[in-house]
């Protein structure tokens, strides 16, 4: 197979189509939500919806998740709590300081940044693996995890889980040639980018609108969660 | 030319015994023969593989049995780049080998005769040597408007190709231009230039990608065609795999640096002045495969990556349309179009406020029906 011609193609025109149908879809999801159910609110405030959008950014989103005592979570599942955690940090880390990854979000943005030594950003791409790993096996076999979860679910692992490895085999070389791996990288990235406006993936931005709902009401009901 | 052997013709020449085994170490050096799997399966004649013959001997062998032989050189769509380079080289001995012992016949840059002079001469020559002679093609080759962006002596360059190469025993296309098209065939490419082995599927093409070619990838794999009478193992491109069997990442200097994680990120900044990596600078070295980390430039003095300038992948397809020069490689080959993306994204606004709207004009009259079905 000519890796060269396929690695062009997941590069050219196949990250182009991804690309755009990722931003089409993030904003086709995004209308629907709001419009979803948008009702004027005539009900008196007993508290500040404001105090509570705060509150609930701090508690769910910036500090109370890296404080583990305080998190029920970490008490009451530790491996998904550390697991979790861990693939977050490590995926928000390579996908910007790692930098391959800041010489794309360069071309794209027309700037760029400072980024980490290979070593480091190559360590969390480890662990990054080994939680999904877990995680996955731990989606197995919890019962109630395991109950929940459809297709979708897994398919959603995978995704994710493809341009780890690949990305990972193509740093160290361990697939060649390297336009093979690099071919590899590009496909299994394309697909996870049309695959993420229509899955659960798509928290990475929703997340944040359906804490600031939650906050808002928890303001405006003046209880503290 | 005559029948006389390549020996005879050098020690006509002034060459000494001395000198000339001297070329002929130089030549299995340069064919990369230390490297080569084991002689014996490589199919050559009898004489050549007895037992117990150093390489030095093989190759000296071949040039003392074998008739010179002649080359016709034709230049389309180039710049005269890879004559230039290889006339510049700073391995004489080789270069001697090819450009005057391999008798070229017909070399537009070189030769003295023009006109209808050395075209007659061209012709009278593979006439001559029907089946015999070497045919080396320079620059791409345009197809668009049935060839008229490319005419010698009132002919396309279709034409003189596909009749040259009727009669060639082996054709070497040298440089990018005339292995993948080159820059003229970067978009949009006007002229729909093409590469040799586009053209001619009926024989096998030895592409020499470079820009130019190193002058001692061509002139080893000339050597390999006289020597052994046969042509060199290639890769998936038609490169010969002796020279192209590695990519300038895997041979750098600077490796080390990309495995540490230490990049210049300009032109003149700490990093490059300390010679660190040059893949933030756009380097095409992970993809690119060539000898210039190895063999080198100007009796091997440097190469583009050792000068502080990263690789632009100039021995791969269409390399122009490979990404900015100075672009991390990682970097998508095409920056998406402001109205691209902007059309994606309004096709996703109205196609999500119509679905709600429709979904709730469903729900205004589902509520409708509940409410009379109530009373």
């Amino acid at each position: 197979m000519d890796w060269y011609k396929i690695l062009a193609f997941a590069r050219g025109p196949f990250f182009q189509v991804a690309w755009l149908v990722f931003i089409g879809g993030l904003v086709y999801r995004l209308i629907r939500v709001i419009l979803f159910g948008w009702k004027k609110d005539k009900d008196p405030a007993d508290g500040s919806k404001l105090v509570g959008l705060v509150k609930s950014f701090l508690k769910g989103a910036i500090i109370w998740p890296f404080i583990p005592w305080v998190k029920r979570t970490f008490s009451k599942n530790p491996v998904v709590y550390l697991a979790g955690g861990f693939f977050h940090l490590g995926l928000l880390i390579i996908l910007i300081f790692g930098t391959p990854h800041m010489l794309v979000w360069k071309s794209l943005l027309g700037f760029g940044w400072y980024t980490l030594p290979l070593p480091i950003t190559d360590w969390f791409a480890a662990v990054t693996i080994a939680a999904m790993v877990v995680l996955l096996i731990n989606r197995f076999i919890n019962p109630v995890l395991r109950l929940i979860s459809g297709p979708a679910e897994w398919f959603n692992w995978l995704l994710v889980f493809l341009p780890m490895v690949s990305g990972y085999l193509m740093t160290h070389h361990l697939i060649n040639p390297y336009e093979k791996a690099f071919a590899l990288h590009m496909l299994a990235v394309d697909a996870l980018l049309i695959w993420i406006p229509f899955s659960r993936i798509s928290h990475f931005i929703f997340y944040f609108f359906s804490r600031a709902i939650h906050g808002i009401e928890y303001g405006k009901r003046a209880v503290n969660p | 030319m005559s029948e006389e052997t390549i020996y005879e013709h050098m020690r006509k020449e002034g060459v000494s015994r001395r000198d000339f085994m001297k070329l002929c170490g130089l030549l299995a050096g340069a064919m990369g023969l230390g490297n080569m799997p084991p002689l014996a399966a490589s199919n050559l004649s009898a004489d050549l593989n007895k037992k117990g013959a150093t390489l030095v001997q093989r190759v000296a062998h071949a040039l003392q049995t074998k008739p010179r032989i002649p080359v016709i050189w034709l230049e389309f769509q180039d710049c005269a780049g890879c004559s230039e380079a290889l006339t510049r080289s700073q391995s004489p001995t080789l270069i001697d080998l090819v450009m005057n012992t391999l008798s070229i016949e017909y070399q537009e840059t070189l030769s003295a005769a023009a006109g209808f002079q050395t075209e007659e001469n061209k012709q009278a020559v593979m006439e001559k040597y029907k089946g015999q002679y070497v045919l080396v093609v320079e620059g791409s080759i345009p197809t668009g408007d049935n060839g008229a962006y490319c005419t010698v002596g009132g002919r396309a360059a279709v034409d003189i190709l596909q009749e040259a190469a009727a009669g060639a025993a082996a054709i070497i296309a040298t440089g990018n231009c005339a292995a993948f098209g080159g820059l003229p065939k970067a978009k949009p490419n006007p002229t729909s230039a093409k590469g040799v082995w586009e053209i001619i599927t009926d024989k096998p093409v030895v592409n020499i990608p470079g820009c130019p070619a190193i002058p001692e990838v061509f002139t080893g794999t000339v050597a390999q065609f006289v020597v052994f009478g046969s042509l060199p193992a290639l890769d998936q491109h038609n490169r010969p795999l002796t020279f192209y069997g590695n990519t300038i990442h895997e041979r750098c200097l600077r490796r080390p640096f990309y495995e540490a994680g230490k990049f210049a990120g300009s032109f003149d900044d700490e990093g490059a002045r300390n010679g660190y990596c040059l893949y933030k600078l756009g380097c095409k070295g992970p993809t690119t495969y060539n000898s210039c980390a190895v063999i080198k430039w100007d009796a091997g003095l440097s190469f583009p990556v050792q000068s502080g300038h990263p690789c632009l992948g100039c021995s791969e397809p269409n390399f122009w349309d490979g990404g900015g020069f100075y672009q991390g490689q990682s970097a998508p080959l095409d920056r998406p179009m402001a109205t691209a993306v902007g059309t994606a994204a309004a096709a996703g606004a109205v196609a999500g406020a119509a679905i709600a709207s429709a979904s709730h004009i469903q729900k205004k009259n589902a509520d409708k029906k509940l409410a009379k079905e109530e009373k």
